[in-house]
């Protein structure tokens, strides 16, 4: 069935997005050469949407998206935690799923209705994306940045409060509920970080 | 105002630092640790070290570059995008509940339907059964339908959805093609399966995997009932099904499918046309079937 080609298709994409895009959370948590790493980081960052994202786009586009979601999903979560993670290097923001979304549209057939990522996806991705966050403010600490680190577990603790509510509703509420659990783990490993520094 | 004099210091310091100046109308979120607490608790050893004195009104220039750089999350972005997931994700649990609801119905009605075919294992007249099982059809026709209305609000999701009545979706096709068969002998197809359920491809239709994981749990059904109408006295049955079995198991080979859950039952389906193979090597060898060979010479040695 030539439907199952083009799933087989999608998976690739989807595989190759992860495969390629794990060094940028390497160089956001990089110390050394602060500036440098981040920059390469960002190019990186675009090098994965333009060449494997792109990829991925065009063989859902005209698809149904819905139907192949299974085989697209990690790699998008993927894409979401290492993006929104990068923009937290780069300004101690949060890549809103509006943001995300809007890098997406140049990378678009015109003519088609532009493809993106939507709200479940970007959930499961900013979820693992706290437990990076986790470790971040982890080596903070122990670097004496203990101000930094303070922001990052203001920061995750909201998320994590904020998700809370959205959880039973979401359609992997099962996957979900798990990545709370960690978040919450996470939370709590930053504040006992906390109270290794006194 | 111990914390204006920070503030100060912290802005020119940060812009010295950071190539990348965030704007100053960020750092006024700064949650400083300072406002709240009397002394930073937790400060780590490392930065006693540059602070004057204990109290933040001290000159302080982050040695370390980093710390204090960032500016906090912008808090009212964050809640404002959680905000309208919460209204999108209640929207779409709403329409959830509803399509649960009519699942439901599907189900019970599948449930009364399979109760009465069920009784063709018994020898039980088989248009009476048929008549009765008909009548539950229209109300899985209306079912459908109001699943096809739910669906119609939101448009293109059909596929997010569609797990919530797959596999009864699945259980329904199962009967109506038994039925089928019972009547006809013949196999029911994706079209005529569809039209008795009032589905259309164009809006809401009966998805193929759906349809073909339906007829493999039909053959699934089909050894045991070829086994009870033999102890019935039905000596021809095996011989149908099994010819009936053989076409569709040769048909499905066609089929190039991929490793899923419809490839396992397709997979299963070789062992119900085994059985019913055994069913009728059974019966031919006993001379049951009319026109069949006569049962072979008794080669057992006579005891003496």
């Amino acid at each position: 069935m030539y439907e199952n080609e083009k799933r087989e298709r999608v998976v690739k994409a989807s595989r190759d997005i992860t495969m390629n895009i794990k060094k940028v959370i390497f160089q956001v948590h990089s110390k050394d050469n602060k500036e440098e790493v981040l920059e390469k980081a960002g190019k990186d960052l675009e090098a994965v949407r333009e060449q494997h994202f792109a990829r991925l786009m065009k063989e859902l586009q005209g698809t149904d998206f819905w139907k192949l979601r299974r085989a697209y999903s990690p790699g998008v979560q993927e894409y979401v935690e290492d993006a929104t993670f990068y923009k937290f290097g780069m300004s101690g923001t949060l890549c809103t799923l509006d943001e995300i979304n809007s890098t997406l549209l140049p990378l678009s057939d015109p003519s088609l209705e532009p493809l993106q990522i939507n709200i479940l996806d970007y959930i499961l991705g900013l979820a693992d994306m706290t437990r990076e966050l986790m470790r971040m403010a982890i080596g903070r600490i122990s670097d004496g940045e203990v101000k930094f680190a303070q922001r990052i577990c203001q920061f995750v603790r909201q998320i994590h409060r904020e998700l809370l509510l959205v959880v039973p509703q979401m359609d992997d509420s099962y996957d979900m509920k798990s990545k709370m659990e960690v978040m919450l783990q996470s939370v709590i490993k930053i504040e006992n970080g906390f109270t290794q520094t006194n | 105002m111990m914390n204006s004099a920070y503030r100060s210091v912290h802005l020119t310091a940060s812009r010295l630092i950071n190539p990348n100046p965030i704007s100053s109308s960020l750092l006024h979120l700064l949650p400083l640790y300072s406002s709240t607490h009397a002394a930073p608790p937790r400060s780590s050893p490392l930065r006693r070290r540059f602070l004057a004195t204990p109290s933040s009104s001290s000159f302080y220039i982050p040695m370390a570059a980093g710390d204090d750089q960032v500016p906090p999350p912008e808090s009212h972005l964050l809640e404002k995008q959680f905000e309208s997931f919460r209204v999108q994700l209640e929207e779409s649990a709403a329409l959830r509940e509803q399509i649960r609801a009519v699942v439901m119905e599907i189900e019970s009605a599948t449930r009364l339907i399979q109760a009465n075919l069920l009784l063709v294992h018994q020898s039980r007249p088989i248009p009476e059964i048929i008549e009765k099982a008909k009548e539950k059809i229209d109300d899985l026709k209306k079912f459908y339908g109001r699943l096809a209305e739910i669906l119609q609000k939101c448009p293109g999701q059909y596929y997010r959805y569609h797990g919530d009545w797959r596999s009864e979706t699945q259980a329904v096709v199962s009967q109506l093609a038994f039925m089928h068969w019972l009547e006809t002998g013949t196999l029911l197809v994706h079209a005529e399966a569809e039209a008795k359920l009032g589905l259309n491809s164009l809006e809401f239709g009966l998805e193929t995997e759906d349809y073909l994981t339906g007829i493999c749990f039909m053959s699934n059904d089909l050894p045991r009932y070829v086994v009870n109408r033999v102890t019935a006295g039905d000596y021809d049955c095996p011989r149908k099904v099994m010819n009936f079995l053989t076409d569709l198991h040769a048909a499905f080979r066609m089929l190039n499918l991929r490793n899923d859950f419809l490839r396992k039952k397709f997979d299963s389906m070789k062992y119900d046309l085994r059985r019913v193979e055994e069913v009728y090597y059974d019966v031919k060898i006993r001379g049951l079937i009319s026109g069949g060979d006569p049962p072979p010479p008794n080669v057992q040695a006579q005891s003496s």
